[in-house]
């Protein structure tokens, strides 16, 4: 039994070829070989600690972050936004021709993700919903005079909780629910309903919280992107374009945040999945699928329910694979709890989460993007229209060949482990003054990264979904 | 617990979990033809009821190859080539045969398109 409807494949008529195990063997040997010189020859201060965003000067800074690109980015993210309903309730339910999938599942979600690791987090003024909700609160204000108090105070606990469980919905709903296997679940008709549910979700969510702590807690794209953008060497605060050291803000207040550790870990996780679907963990949920179809599930159900297990148990190990490497550290100083250890090293699988996005996502998003601009951009509805001239064109799949895709993967794992363990090296003589400690401890967060890029190439050199 | 004996833990921890994959992933007893292009085309036989008999075949051919096989179909349907986007119709009970030099590197599958149907993996390696 095989599965050949795999949301990719709905989008995409070509898959990567598996890493050769001779790319395997060296990515894996540069891993190890990297990790271990790099532990003495990098530097002996911290050097992510301080905060040291400044603003940019006020001709730059503002001519990029002003009223008019403000407006402008709020109408853009609007307009996409309202196009995607539309095109996927009115357009055609070929997932391939219309708008709404490829832009909702490859350009924003993974072309946010790099926009954010590169210039900070622009999402944010991009976000419809943020503009909609100050659009409906400034509304009440002219009205009523005063703005709406939040009826709830979100709770300290919650963190970033609801988020870690949207993106896991948001991948359920991407690679299971739309990957049923027997039928198309996931068409142009669901993604816009989908859309106008989670509309209402967040909507009653910045209603009961408030706008800016919904969106700091349980918007999940919000979330997702912000995370990423902890990597940027920009940022805006209170209106200015600031500079900041690349890849020092993840590691100042980000994983205080309950929760934050958790959605790194949920992003790694899901990837994994997605990843191992049709490699790694072929067999493995063929065989499951069997045994769950003969309880006497129909075989979408049996299909779901597998999946569904699976995608839990990848998660959990990502997350047992982080949980041991900091119980091991601990016993460097009894005197730092796992919890704190947690904190301080969460954000150090930031740069290792983008490395999997890229290395598994790499060639769809170079494809498909190209069907975004051609005929997605002139025939966003897929009813044969010709906007911009552009309907005739596709997707030329000899852009770029096998060999260029193998060395991006492995390149991304590699130049990711680094970063991961350039920040957690900062972090660790910033914590241990002992530098003996401050060793000792690193070669704890070394196995944790070692497991999970071994483990990506592993899924790379497998077959990639 | 000292660093050593946890260190110990965790190691075993792993080599557990790798043992349990290798055990629970079980076996894929999901068949296919492997055959590889030499001259003759790879030869699909469609049933009656619109599967390829045998499972879904598999074909590699490296880069500036050809990718040649035939369908032989009991029912009509559409033999769509994904990737390189080649439609072929074919009528029950007729062939059709492919053949298309490999310019495209990556793994492309054939379909009967009206009914989804699998019915080849296709590798073209570098």
């Amino acid at each position: 039994m095989t599965f050949p409807l795999l949301l990719a494949h709905a989008l995409v008529a070509r898959q990567d070829l598996p890493i050769p195990d001779w790319l395997f063997a060296w990515g894996a040997s540069l891993v190890l070989i990297i990790s271990f010189t790099a532990l003495s020859f990098l530097w002996r201060e911290p050097r992510f600690e301080d905060d040291d965003w400044r603003p940019l000067s006020e001709r730059i800074g503002g001519l990029v972050v002003n009223p008019v690109t403000k407006g402008l980015a709020a109408f853009a993210g609007l307009f996409l936004f309202v196009l995607v309903i539309y095109s996927g309730l009115h357009g055609t339910d070929a997932p391939d021709r219309n708008f709404s999938l490829t832009f909702a599942f490859v350009t924003f979600w993974l072309g946010m993700v790099a926009l954010s690791v590169l210039f900070g987090d622009v999402f944010r003024a991009f976000n419809p919903w943020r503009t909609i909700a100050r659009g409906i609160s400034e509304g009440f204000r002219l009205i009523a005079g005063q703005r709406a108090p939040a009826p709830l105070t979100y709770p300290d606990w919650l963190g970033r909780w609801p988020s870690v469980l949207g993106i896991l919905a948001f991948a359920w709903l991407e690679l299971i629910y739309g990957a049923s296997g027997l039928t198309v679940g996931l068409n142009p008709h669901v993604t816009g309903v989908a859309v106008i549910v989670y509309s209402g979700i967040t909507f009653a969510g910045m209603g009961l919280f408030g706008i800016d702590r919904w969106l700091e807690r349980g918007e999940i794209f919000s979330v997702y992107m912000n995370m990423f953008s902890q990597l940027a060497p920009l940022e805006v605060r209170n209106g200015k374009l600031g500079r900041r050291k690349s890849l020092s803000a993840a590691g100042h207040h980000w994983t205080d945040v309950p929760g934050s550790v958790g959605l790194v870990i949920a992003t790694i996780g899901a990837t994994s999945f997605d990843g191992g679907q049709e490699g790694l963990f072929n067999s493995w949920i063929n065989s499951w699928f069997r045994h769950i179809k003969d309880i006497g599930f129909d075989p979408t159900t049996a299909f779901r329910i597998t999946e569904s297990l699976i995608l839990v148990i990848v998660v959990a190990g990502i997350g047992a694979v982080f949980w041991l490497g900091v119980w091991g550290m601990q016993s460097v100083d009894p005197d730092r709890s796992i919890g704190e250890l947690r904190r301080k090293f969460g954000h150090t699988l930031i740069p290792i989460a983008a490395a999997y996005l890229l290395a598994h996502y790499f060639s769809e998003f170079v494809f498909q993007e190209q069907a975004q601009f051609t005929y997605l951009l002139s025939d966003p509805l897929g009813v044969g229209s010709n906007l911009f001239g552009t309907a005739n064109s596709g997707i030329d799949y000899t852009v770029i060949d096998a060999k260029t895709v193998w060395y991006v993967q492995v390149g991304a794992l590699v130049v990711g482990h680094v970063i991961g363990l350039t920040m957690a090296h900062d972090r660790a003589i910033a914590l241990y003054k002992d530098p003996k400690e401050a060793t000792r401890s690193q070669y704890w967060m070394l196995l944790v990264m070692i497991c999970f890029t071994t483990f990506g190439l592993f899924l790379l050199s497998q077959g990639n979904g | 617990m000292q660093s050593r004996a946890r260190a110990l833990v965790v190691l075993g921890v792993i080599a557990v979990a790798v043992a349990l994959f290798a055990v629970l992933k079980g076996n894929d007893s999901s068949s296919s033809t492997t055959t590889t292009a030499n001259g003759k085309p790879l030869v699909i036989t469609i049933d009656k009821s619109g599967k390829p008999v045998g499972g879904v075949a598999s074909l590699t051919v490296n880069h500036g190859g050809t990718i040649h096989f035939t369908v032989d179909s009991a029912v009509a349907d559409e033999v769509h080539l994904h990737g390189y986007d080649i439609p072929k119709d074919v009528t029950a009970g007729g062939s059709v045969t492919f053949n298309v030099p490999a310019t495209i590197e990556g793994v492309f599958e054939a379909e009967l398109e009206s009914r989804h149907e699998k019915i080849l993996d296709l590798t073209v390696n570098p």
